[in-house]
């Protein structure tokens, strides 16, 4: 039986730079049979083998308004994962980012997986940020990146298998550490689900 | 002798008739036998009364009378008690001859009118119960003259007087003889007419039967009659024979021991000296055996038992009955194993007619087999000695020599026992007075007994007009239990709490009345000792060490302004010595401090002002207790006793013993003179409700029936379940509930809530444990894997279990929350000055989500100034979320308003929407500023903290954050508003 390890994801990233169209996609094709409830395009979940685990992602939108941005701890408190996402024909976007990885450095979970993604690859011809600019950047703080395009599903997938690897594999007498919640087969609560 | 006509007014009998003798039909004609018809018996019964009423005459006027005149103002008590008997036997008599009279009138009617008057008209026939009483009360009071030798002493020394007195009487008693002594001569004259009748009579009522035809109506009233008389004859021999015994007993014994032994109300059934016996270990020279009592001799001592508390055994194999009695226990041996029939069958036979009251009738042997003695018996008896029983009277129900069942034990120096017994001593429930010097003030125990003492449930009125209600053990308060001081006492005040050996001991409780200050802590030996909380009214709090209901060492204080001082201070609360202070703004001061001599505080030490905001969890929402009291281990004395009813298998009659009284829920005020009656509803069959229960508790196992049946159990003021509920229910109020409620208590409070739900859970897996096994089953999944019982417990119980909480939960979360809500109020407050259309372009919703249709205007109304039209649906959906207490419907409520909100959404786009958060959130915002529900900061950590861990990340989690933001969001607004000076306009904020 493989375990099922709940991970809590958190969106971050200005308005307007896709980050539900990014996770949209992701969700699109479901692994799942049964259809987990979600909250429009703001809370969403799908279930990724990764190894002999299965990682269900419990994805967390915020809005990305200036005025909401000091609720945001509320959201990424006990998040596994962060992907904080910016577009690259705007700048401006990418500025919002580093703020985001300098406020998650300082008062983010610990350990927390950070997953940068420069979203709306498909327009590179207006593109404002260079994609070493964005490499270099994730380097210097230890983080994934990856280019992608909701609208042409481009390196979604990748987006999220890079955050599963990046997930410790599980001490299995320890559970849920981190914002990490797992079932060891036994009796799955009503909304987990059973691998097939 | 004319002197002799009437010695009593009440005597009408007194002159001898003459025969009548047109009716008398000759003697030899009777003799004859033979064939003769009815009226001829009947004729010849005539002749036989009118005998019987003569010689009955004859000797009330010859013997009776005289013999009550020879000394007719005794003054010695024995004379005086003769003068009653023979006045007893006078009054017997003289019923005796009315009877005779009666019947011969009847007889008379008969002969003339025997058409209209049947047989059963006869008193001998037709009412053969009064005739038995008559006859039966005359020989009662015949031998009772003889055993107390009246006789003998009237007629001492007048023996030629007497026996001229006798001598008229020879013509109506054939043999009888005027040898021996005169006393032998009266009682003859006194007996002889009626055993003479009496054997007639039987001749007589034969051939009366005999004329009859075979289905006469008469005929077995006849039949009965023969037998009556038969057995009234061999029961006058029997009293004769016993009396004669009695008398005769005297001539063997010393005066004093016959002075005590043969007083006329006695018989003596058996001898030893007759039959030998003899008692071991008692050694006993003799036995005997009265109608009333087994008496052992003993030198000059008598052992004397009352036969209605003997119960006798024979013992298998030997030659030997034993004796049980209250307060004895002895062997009667015999060489002969028939002398044990005897001695047994005698011993029986006088148990049974003494618990009666009377004598058998008809007479031993003449009835069916002897029934045994009842092992069951109801009699009183005051101890000698026996423990503490010594003196005291038991009235009740006894079984083999002991109180057993229910009675009443009435000690000399007034206290007294009302309740049940088992093998002689208290056992079940009882009511327990103790009188106290005051007059008329007693300590009232109301409560369960095993073996003699005090153990398990019980109330207790103390004559200072304390009550104590909770669980003893060996006679003394201990577990848990609650004591109420009088209500007009000079210190009122309640504790809560645990108890051991008649004092506070453990975690308790305690209230006093007049500060209001409640302790939360650790007793011992009826002191503070150990860890503990002080909650007073003003709102001021701390923890500290308690030692000998002193407090030492640092503590933390927390005043009411939600500055926090940590350190030393004194029971006035006043800091002394080494300490810190921080005050609400960030400040900290640290250092010595002392009281000084003036007023005010003395302080040498650092003031800090640079010091950032203080971490709200260690000031003004630091919790206090959690860790001094686990919450593991708080309620030991409220769970224990649940324990231990399911280990014993959940027998019914000790429910209430274990889980406390069935209180039926009624608002009668209580008067004095219920004064012992306890607060107890007695239920007939506990054992079988319970059986009733847990047959019940199998039949639900299914998830929606647990959870109407567990509904149903912790409402039931009955059944196990509710019962520990309600105690908890009860030390939650103490704790928290009232005036003393503080914000600081909120951690323990909630910690408290979940391990109730989480003892309960285990409660009723124990109650299933026991259900099972009684089916001879087990219970699967034995132990409950950690994972399935949070689940059960979060799922099903706490949402049970929280409404009987909730009350004063909900208020410390008020308490805790206060000021974040004040602010929330006044943004929602300020929000809810805008049109509808301002506040969606104020919340940055972008146009095309505007749901503007839903604004239906009147000619005068202009949209941008209607208010509380939009997403309406949605804001009723949310309000809604005040009217459970359970969290995850609450969680529902909020996942059915996300709902509206899509819905009203997909209808303004015309397509199905999913609402990505730069969208939702500030939709959300506008949702719950217009639902304006009151303490939501409150209701948001109540939900978080009851919610099924499970949920931690998944969809509920992220709704409750989501609101959680929006209220964040909305106090921001409010402290925003706070800081603008003066009015404002509405346009700098739009």
């Amino acid at each position: 039986r493989m375990a099922i390890r709940e991970l809590k994801v958190c969106l971050l990233g200005d308005t307007g730079v896709g980050k539900s169209s990014i996770v949209c996609r992701f969700v699109q094709d479901h692994f799942d049979h049964n259809i987990s409830p979600t909250i429009g395009a703001s809370f969403m979940t799908k279930t990724v083998p990764c190894g002999n685990e299965l990682h269900k992602f419990l994805i967390w939108d915020t809005a990305g308004q200036e005025r909401f941005h000091s609720l945001a701890p509320m959201y990424y408190r006990g998040s596994a994962a962060a992907v904080i996402v910016y577009d690259i024909t705007k700048q401006d976007s990418f500025h919002t980012l580093k703020k985001w990885v300098k406020e998650l450095k300082e008062h983010g979970p610990e350990n927390i997986v950070m997953a940068i993604a420069g979203n709306k690859c498909d327009l590179s011809d207006i593109r404002e940020v260079p994609l070493k600019d964005a490499k270099d950047y994730a380097e210097s703080i230890g983080a994934i990146v990856v280019e992608t395009s909701a609208k042409n599903a481009i390196n979604i997938e990748e987006l999220f298998q890079g955050i599963s690897r990046q997930i410790p594999p599980l001490d299995p007498h320890e559970k849920g550490n981190n914002g990490v919640i797992c079932m060891h087969g036994g009796k799955p609560p009503s909304q987990a689900h059973r691998c097939c | 002798m004319p002197g002799l006509a009437a010695p009593h007014p009440a005597v009408t009998l007194s002159q001898p008739r003459e025969l009548r003798g047109g009716w008398v039909l000759p003697g030899s004609h009777c003799a004859l036998g033979g064939a003769m018809c009815s009226r001829e018996v009947e004729a010849a019964l005539l002749r036989l009364e009118e005998t019987f009423s003569a010689s009955l005459a004859h000797v009330n006027t010859r013997i009776l009378q005289p013999l009550l005149l020879a000394d007719p103002e005794p003054w010695e008590p024995r004379g005086r008690e003769h003068l009653q008997l023979l006045q007893q036997l006078l009054r017997s008599s003289q019923q005796l001859r009315q009877l005779t009279e009666q019947s011969l009138q009847s007889l008379l009617k008969r002969l003339h009118q025997p058409r209209t008057t049947g047989l059963e008209a006869l008193p001998l026939l037709g009412s053969a119960d009064g005739v038995l009483q008559v006859h039966l009360e005359y020989i009662e009071s015949y031998t009772s003259c003889l055993v107390a030798q009246v006789f003998q002493q009237v007629a001492k020394g007048k023996r030629e007087h007497w026996l001229a007195q006798c001598r008229p009487l020879q013509k109506y008693l054939a043999g009888m003889s005027f040898e021996g002594s005169v006393d032998a001569v009266l009682g003859q004259a006194l007996c002889q007419p009626l055993a003479q009748h009496l054997q007639q009579y039987i001749l007589l009522l034969l051939r009366l039967r005999d004329t009859l035809r075979k289905h006469h109506p008469a005929q077995e009233l006849v039949i009965n009659a023969i037998t009556l008389y038969g057995n009234l004859q061999s029961f006058l021999q029997q009293a004769l024979d016993q009396a004669v015994a009695t008398q005769a007993l005297g001539h063997s014994l010393s005066s004093r021991l016959k002075d005590a032994l043969c007083t006329p109300g006695h018989r003596l059934l058996q001898d030893s000296q007759d039959i030998p016996v003899t008692a071991i270990p008692l050694r006993a020279e003799r036995v005997l055996l009265f109608d009333d009592a087994l008496v052992l001799l003993k030198g000059p001592n008598i052992h004397s038992f009352d036969l209605r508390l003997v119960w006798v055994h024979p013992v298998q194999d030997r030659c030997m009955l034993r004796v049980v009695t209250p307060e004895d226990e002895f062997s009667l041996c015999v060489r002969d194993p028939q002398d044990l029939v005897v001695w047994q069958w005698k011993v029986s036979q006088a148990v049974c007619q003494a618990l009666r009251g009377k004598k058998d009738f008809p007479v031993l042997g003449a009835g069916p087999a002897p029934s045994e003695p009842p092992a069951c018996r109801s009699a009183a008896y005051t101890f000698r000695t026996k423990g503490h029983l010594c003196r005291a009277t038991y009235e009740g129900e006894w079984y083999s020599g002991r109180p057993h069942g229910k009675g009443t034990l009435k000690w000399p120096d007034g206290r007294n026992h009302v309740g049940n017994f088992r093998w002689g001593l208290e056992h079940g429930f009882g009511i327990y007075l103790v009188p106290k010097a005051i007059e008329d003030k007693f300590d009232c125990y109301k409560c369960h007994w095993q073996e003699g003492t005090m153990q398990g449930y019980g109330i207790c009125e103390y004559s200072s007009e304390e009550v104590y209600r909770g669980y003893f053990q060996a006679g003394l308060r201990h577990g848990f239990g609650v004591l109420d001081s009088a209500p007009q006492a000079p210190q009122p005040f309640r504790y809560t709490g645990h108890w051991a050996k008649d004092q506070r001991s453990g975690y308790g409780i305690q209230e006093d009345g007049n500060s209001g200050e409640r302790y939360i802590g650790m007793w011992q030996a009826d002191q503070r000792n150990g860890s503990g909380v002080v909650v007073t009214q003003a709102g001021i709090c701390y923890q500290s060490t308690f030692q000998a209901d002193k407090m030492v060492g640092p503590g933390v204080l927390l005043s009411e302004d939600d500055s926090l001082y940590e350190g030393t201070f004194t029971k006035d609360l006043t800091p002394e010595g080494k300490g810190k202070i921080t005050f609400p703004n960030g400040f900290t001061l640290e250092g010595w401090f002392g009281s000084g001599t003036g007023r005010g505080l003395n302080t040498q030490g650092v003031l800090d002002t640079a010091a950032l905001p203080p971490d709200p969890s260690s000031t003004c929402k630091r919790q206090l207790g959690v860790d001094a009291f686990p919450v593991e281990s708080r309620w030991p004395g409220v769970y224990g006793p649940f324990r231990v009813f399911m280990v014993a298998g959940c027998p019914g009659e000790l429910q209430e013993a274990l889980l406390g009284f069935h209180v039926q829920r009624s608002r009668v005020p209580r008067r004095a003179q219920d004064y012992l009656r306890c607060e107890r509803s007695c239920l007939e069959d506990e054992a079988g409700r319970m059986e009733d229960a847990l047959e019940e508790l199998l039949c639900h196992r299914e998830p929606a029936a647990l959870q109407r049946y567990l509904q149903k159990a912790l409402n039931s003021t009955w059944h196990p379940l509710g019962k520990l509920l309600r105690t908890l229910m009860l030390t939650f109020q103490a704790t928290y509930g009232g005036f003393g409620a503080n914000k600081h208590l909120q951690g323990m409070a909630q910690g408290e809530v979940k391990q109730h739900a989480r003892e309960l859970w285990a409660a009723y897996r124990g109650l299933l444990r026991v259900a099972l096994q009684r089916k001879g089953q087990a219970l699967e999944e034995e132990p409950e894997d950690a994972e399935t019982r949070d689940l059960q417990v979060h799922r099903l119980m706490l949402p049970l279990v929280l409404p009987s909480f909730y009350s004063e939960l909900f208020t410390l979360y008020l308490l805790l929350h206060e000021p974040e809500d004040a602010l929330y109020s006044q943004g929602i407050a300020s929000l809810s000055l805008f049109p509808d259309s301002k506040l969606l372009e104020f919340l940055d919703v972008h146009k095309h989500l505007w749901p503007l249709k839903d604004l239906r205007l009147t000619s005068n109304q202009r949209s941008s100034l209607v208010r509380d039209r939009c997403f309406l649906s949605a804001t009723e959906c949310l309000q809604k979320i005040i009217t459970t207490v359970d969290p995850r419907e609450k969680l529902e409520v909020l996942e059915k308003t996300y709902g509206e909100i899509e819905a009203t959404v997909s209808r303004v786009l015309g397509r199905e929407h999913k609402l990505p958060m730069d969208d939702l959130l500030p939709l959300l915002i506008y949702v719950v500023s217009r639902a304006r529900i009151q303490h939501l900061g409150a209701e948001i950590h109540l939900i978080r903290d009851m919610m099924d861990p499970v949920h931690t990340g998944g969809l509920y989690d992220f709704l409750l954050t989501a609101l959680e933001s929006c209220y964040e969001h909305i106090q921001k607004g409010g402290m925003r508003l706070r800081r603008l000076p003066g009015h404002w306009d509405l346009r700098d904020l739009s």
